[in-house]
């Protein structure tokens, strides 16, 4: 038990992400860009990463700040920080990537209303030291772009029949459409509950 | 008192850090993006003009067209940016007019968020190949679910009759808006 | 004829909800009950108009004329949380029955991305200044359409006998699935 709490302790803040607190699946956060950029594989993990930088970026910036802000403008000055990084990302995804960005289209700034970022600032952020908050965001950031990349691929495997040469069937059209989008994502959750449930 | 002054100082400071940083990065970012659009028109243009060797851009009541020369310098045509509502949302094309304003010379979509597999075939080739050397008077028709016998006929996309209609009419009312100011 | 067809565009053939899939979270958290989803839906509303006219004015007054674009999202965002605070306070002082009936949805409405979204969307469309009011009305009549329609299927649900693994939030985004490929039937409205 004694061992090196301090260690543990970082590899499950940044594991929880993963599954326990698995953004999308657990705790339901950030459901826009889940549904709105997963029509494929790479739109998905283009989406995570960006939103991954944003919230890395974001949460270590504002442990550093934290004692310096008031207590009640801190939800403003978060939201400052997170709007400062997303633009960051989405004037670096048109300069360098600009086909991602066309396909990723409004989403990239809607990450600054992306529950997800702001909840991690004012519950973790606030009250840790960057380098456990760094982990933090780190952890939930990848747990956010696997959960999306998966949804992603299912997607695009049912929907168009294109992610392996091989695969040769109708493709489910319904799967790319918005509805696809949400049945896709409630079977996967309801799903997650039911190994949580055999599991317990 | 000290309180709301430290409050505006903490929420201007981290204002004015922002406002900075993200000046340097789009100062950065710009000369990429611009790089970019320009990529992107000159890639359309060549699809409906392959001729064209330079072009120049015209803004004339509300329509935006490119004037293209081919490697002698001599007009090669027109490309003519056009958009409208489709069966979900607006959808933006360019098609391509040959020098003394006759024929069309290809068709590009540039956006559109149709219906997947369905509507969205309009940017697939099979359909808009069909544009390329019909004439633009008068008026393009479409037929449905049979090859077109008449001359400046289009088949209509099985299953996606409202998009493939979009498409001819967003042309026909551009072009002829078009042709009225030349 | 334009208005009536961004009306009917952000309302239904494009609706913020189920197509643009633009303020999930309330959608998920607000619709198991008819008049609270009424009551959120008219609060989203309200602040959606204002959110678009006041963006607009920021955006053609300051944003575009200054050259300052990369301020874009940064300055929209600030706008919307303050509008909300200004709307809280506003209702607060004026009427009670008002703020008993819509003061606690208000704070939710900060994070909702309808309002961020719709503010980007009416700046990258270009609207002009009525055409982006409408879009913001429209906008808001969408989203309580949505929230209403799920609200009522969920009043229903209760009695069904739900796997249990399912209940809550799979099964209203599996309803949300069904409905969005119901709204599909409007697209072609405003086709050309």
């Amino acid at each position: 038990m004694a061992g090196n709490p301090v260690k543990r302790n970082l590899s499950y803040e940044f594991l929880k992400g993963l599954w326990d607190e698995s953004p999308i699946f657990r705790q339901l956060l950030g459901m826009c860009p889940t549904l709105a950029v997963t029509t494929t594989a790479i739109n998905a993990l283009s989406m995570g990463l960006a939103t991954s930088f944003v919230l890395v970026c974001s949460a270590t910036i504002v442990s550093f700040i934290r004692k310096l802000i008031p207590n009640q403008v801190r939800i403003a000055s978060y939201i400052v920080v997170i709007a400062t990084f997303v633009t960051i990302a989405d004037l670096f995804l048109k300069g360098n990537f600009p086909d991602i960005s066309k396909a990723l289209g409004p989403f990239v700034p809607l990450i600054v209303v992306n529950c997800l970022i702001l909840g991690r600032a004012e519950v973790f952020a606030s009250r840790h030291d960057p380098f456990p908050a760094f982990v933090d965001a780190l952890g939930m950031g990848f747990g956010f772009s696997i959960a999306l990349t998966v949804l992603g691929t299912v997607r695009e495997i049912l929907g168009s029949g294109t992610i392996f040469g091989f695969l040769n069937f109708e493709p489910w059209v319904i799967m790319i459409l918005p509805g696809g989008a949400f049945i896709t994502l409630g079977l996967l959750i309801g799903l997650m509950n039911m190994i949580k449930e055999r599991t317990k | 008192m000290n309180k709301i002054v430290r409050m505006i100082v903490v929420l201007g400071v981290i204002g004015l850090i922002s406002g900075g940083t993200l000046a340097l990065v789009y100062q950065w970012a710009l000369p990429k993006i611009i790089e970019n659009q320009i990529r992107e028109t000159k890639a359309a243009i060549f699809k409906v003009l392959p001729e064209t060797r330079s072009y120049k851009k015209v803004v004339k009541d509300e329509l935006t067209y490119f004037e293209c020369f081919d490697d002698r310098g001599e007009r090669a045509g027109t490309a003519i940016l056009c958009k409208g509502n489709g069966y979900q949302g607006e959808i933006k094309l360019m098609v391509g007019v040959n020098a003394d304003f006759t024929k069309f010379t290809g068709l590009t979509i540039l956006e559109q968020v149709e219906t997947p597999g369905l509507g969205a075939k309009i940017a697939e080739r099979k359909f808009f190949k069909q544009f390329k050397d019909l004439a633009t008077k008068p008026p393009i028709a479409y037929v449905k679910g049979r090859p077109p016998e008449k001359p400046n006929q289009i088949q209509a996309i099985t299953g996606a009759t409202i998009s493939s209609r979009a498409v001819v009419n967003i042309i026909n009312k551009t072009v002829k808006e078009w042709l009225e100011i030349q | 004829m334009d208005l009536l067809i961004i009306f009917i565009s952000a309302a239904v053939v494009n609706n913020f909800v189920l197509i643009y899939f633009l303020g999930i979270c309330p959608f998920l958290g607000v619709s198991n009950k008819t008049e609270k989803a009424f009551s959120m839906g008219l609060a989203t509303t309200f602040v959606m108009v204002l959110a678009a006219l006041v963006t607009w004015l920021i955006n053609n007054l300051i944003l575009i004329p200054f050259n300052l674009p990369f301020l874009q999202y940064v300055s929209f965002i600030i706008v919307i949380a303050s509008l909300v605070q200004f709307v809280e306070m506003f209702i607060r002082k004026t009427s009670s029955t008002l703020y008993r009936a819509l003061g606690i949805f208000l704070p939710l409405i900060t994070t909702n991305c309808a309002i961020l979204g719709l503010a980007l969307l009416a700046a990258l469309r270009e609207y002009n200044f009525i055409q982006s009011v409408v879009f913001g009305f429209a906008a808001g009549v969408g989203f309580t359409l949505a929230l209403l329609i799920m609200a009522g299927i969920r009043e229903e649900l209760e009695m069904a006998p739900i796997p249990e693994p399912f209940k809550g939030a799979p099964i209203t985004l599996i309803i949300a699935g069904l409905l969005a490929l119901a709204f599909m039937g409007f697209a072609g409205l405003i086709a050309g």
